[in-house]
Order: structure tokens, then C-alpha cells, then sequence
């Protein structure tokens, strides 16, 4: 039966509804929440949503609710193993105090990025990248 | 109510989920607060207003944040065009404030024709009888329309 269905949007999510879904966004976000609906443009209806940010081995979550998200930024949409959830070596901690350590690791990534550009577009002769979402 | 789930499962090839379609809760947040966060990265908190397909939305009595979240505008009124926007963040009660509406909508139009049907059984199939089958459907939803009148 599952081999009848084509590999669209609404026939790739429809085991998903009413899951608990990782989504990560282009520009890095990543959220957990249920998927309680759909759309072909892959628009989803995410309900009781945390944003997680991860720094080496540690991990913060924050609460933000129904989210209504616009298809084109989605870069994956993951089944989150509720069995396996709480096996994952990762220790939480506040969410207020990794956020300025998380800030920081994308200004510097950001930074490393931008140097590399510049060395790439001066000195190898590559022309230039675009802007934000190149990364994906 | 775990009826969207089930019903999505038990539908066949290029239907969508029986719940609220992601455009079909944004129709109904007008008049509620939210937060539009664009690709940019700039964010507006305010009340819709009007909304289309597009996605494209008139917010009212707003604040405008920028990217880094350190300047903030007031703007009484403004209008985004539905191809910037990266998530809406609605209100947490919206979701079952829809599945309720659907629910009376439903039983009125039920009562209406006087053909009362009772159980989970019939939802779907007795449908197609009302003669409006794609209200929404696109150019995916098969012929077996399913289609729920809004």
C-alpha cells in the first residue's frame, strides 16, 4: 500500500500528522512540536513548539506555541523518535545562558564564513555567493 | 481529538490531513494577535486584520522589530506580502477555537438536511451527496472528493 503512494508533499507527510516533528529552518532554527496539519506548498501547522539550540554537548529549549510556518523556509522535517528522545547523550541546561554562547558561535561562524568568501573571491578567482540561505 | 490523525491515515493517495489546512488557520486568526517573523529576520507583532492565498497580510496597530532586535517601530497599520514571511506565530487556543467551528459547522449543515448520521463510520463518505466536493481541493485532490464545506 505504501508503494501506491506517489512521492508528493501530501503523500510523503501524511504518516506525520500528529507526530512529533523536528524542523529546521534556512536560516538554522531548529523546532520540535506536534505536525497537525499540512499543505502542498509543505506549509505546516506546528502545535506546542520549542525552539532547541545546541553548543557541544549541551542543549536549551524555549517554549513558543502554535507556529504557523511558511513551506519555502523549511530545509528538513524529521520524526522525533519518542523512545529513543531521552536516550540522547545531551544535557539541558537554561535556555538564558546559551543563548549569548549561541550567539556568539554563529557570529563567529558567520565571520569565518565571510573571510573565506573574501580569500576565495580575491585570490582563487571564484566569483561571489549570494546572501542569506547559500549555506543550504 | 485524535480525529484529523485518523482520518488522514485511513484517506488515500493526495489528500490533505482532515485538520485545519495551514491557510485555512491563518483565514481564521483575523482579528487575533500574532507574530510574523519575516526571511529577513525582521519580526511584527500585531493583529491581523485580512489575509489571502498568498499569504499576503494587513496587520493592525504594530511593532516592528528589526533583525537584531534592538530598534523597534510603531506602525499603525501595514500590509506583508505573503512571499517574505519565514512562520506566523498564532495564539496557542486557535487550533481548537477551528476544530470547534468545523464541529457546529458541520452539525448544522447535518441537521439542516434533516439526514441525521451518528458516528465517526459515515464522516466522509456522506460528503460527496452535498454536491460541493472541492470546495479547496487542488489540482491533486482525486475525484473521490472528500472535500469538507468550510
Amino acid at each position: 500500500m505504501d508503494s501506491l503512494i506517489p512521492f508528493t508533499t501530501s503523500g510523503s507527510l501524511v504518516d506525520c500528522v500528529d507526530r512529533k516533528m523536528l524542523v529546521v529552518l534556512r536560516d538554522g532554527r531548529k523546532l520540535q512540536g506536534v505536525l497537525r496539519s499540512y499543505d502542498q506548498f509543505a506549509n505546516l501547522v506546528l502545535e506546542d513548539t520549542v525552539e532547541r539550540i545546541y553548543y557541544g554537548d549541551v542543549f536549551a529549549e524555549t517554549w513558543k506555541g502554535l507556529f504557523l510556518i511558511r513551506g519555502e523556509n523549511v530545509v528538513l522535517l524529521g520524526e522525533v523518535d519518542l523512545d529513543k528522545e531521552d536516550d540522547v547523550p545531551l544535557q539541558q541546561v537554561a535556555w538564558e545562558e546559551l543563548v549569548p554562547i549561541h550567539r556568539e558561535e554563529i557570529a563567529a561562524k558567520k565571520k569565518r564564513e565571510e573571510t573565506k568568501a573574501k580569500v576565495l573571491f580575491e585570490q582563487k578567482g571564484f566569483c561571489k555567493e549570494g546572501g542569506e540561505g547559500d549555506g543550504y | 481529538m485524535s480525529e484529523g490523525h485518523g482520518a488522514a491515515r485511513e484517506s488515500s493517495l493526495g489528500e490533505w490531513p482532515r485538520s485545519t489546512l495551514p491557510l485555512s488557520l491563518l483565514n481564521a486568526a483575523q482579528n487575533k494577535p500574532m507574530l510574523v517573523e519575516l526571511k529577513n529576520g525582521e519580526t511584527f507583532n500585531g493583529h491581523l486584520v485580512n489575509c489571502d492565498n498568498f499569504m499576503n497580510i494587513t496587520l493592525r496597530e504594530v511593532y516592528q522589530t528589526n533583525a537584531e532586535g534592538d530598534r523597534f517601530w510603531k506602525v499603525k497599520e501595514c500590509y506583508i506580502r505573503g512571499s517574505t514571511i519565514k512562520y506566523l506565530r498564532v495564539p496557542d487556543t486557535l487550533l481548537d477555537a477551528v476544530k470547534e467551528e468545523q464541529n457546529r459547522a458541520r452539525e448544522a449543515g447535518r441537521s439542516a438536511r434533516g439526514a441525521h448520521v451518528s458516528g465517526a463510520g459515515n464522516r466522509g463518505r456522506g460528503m460527496p451527496q452535498r454536491g460541493r466536493g472541492a470546495v479547496r481541493g487542488g489540482p491533486m485532490r482525486g475525484g473521490r472528493g472528500r472535500g469538507r464545506g468550510m
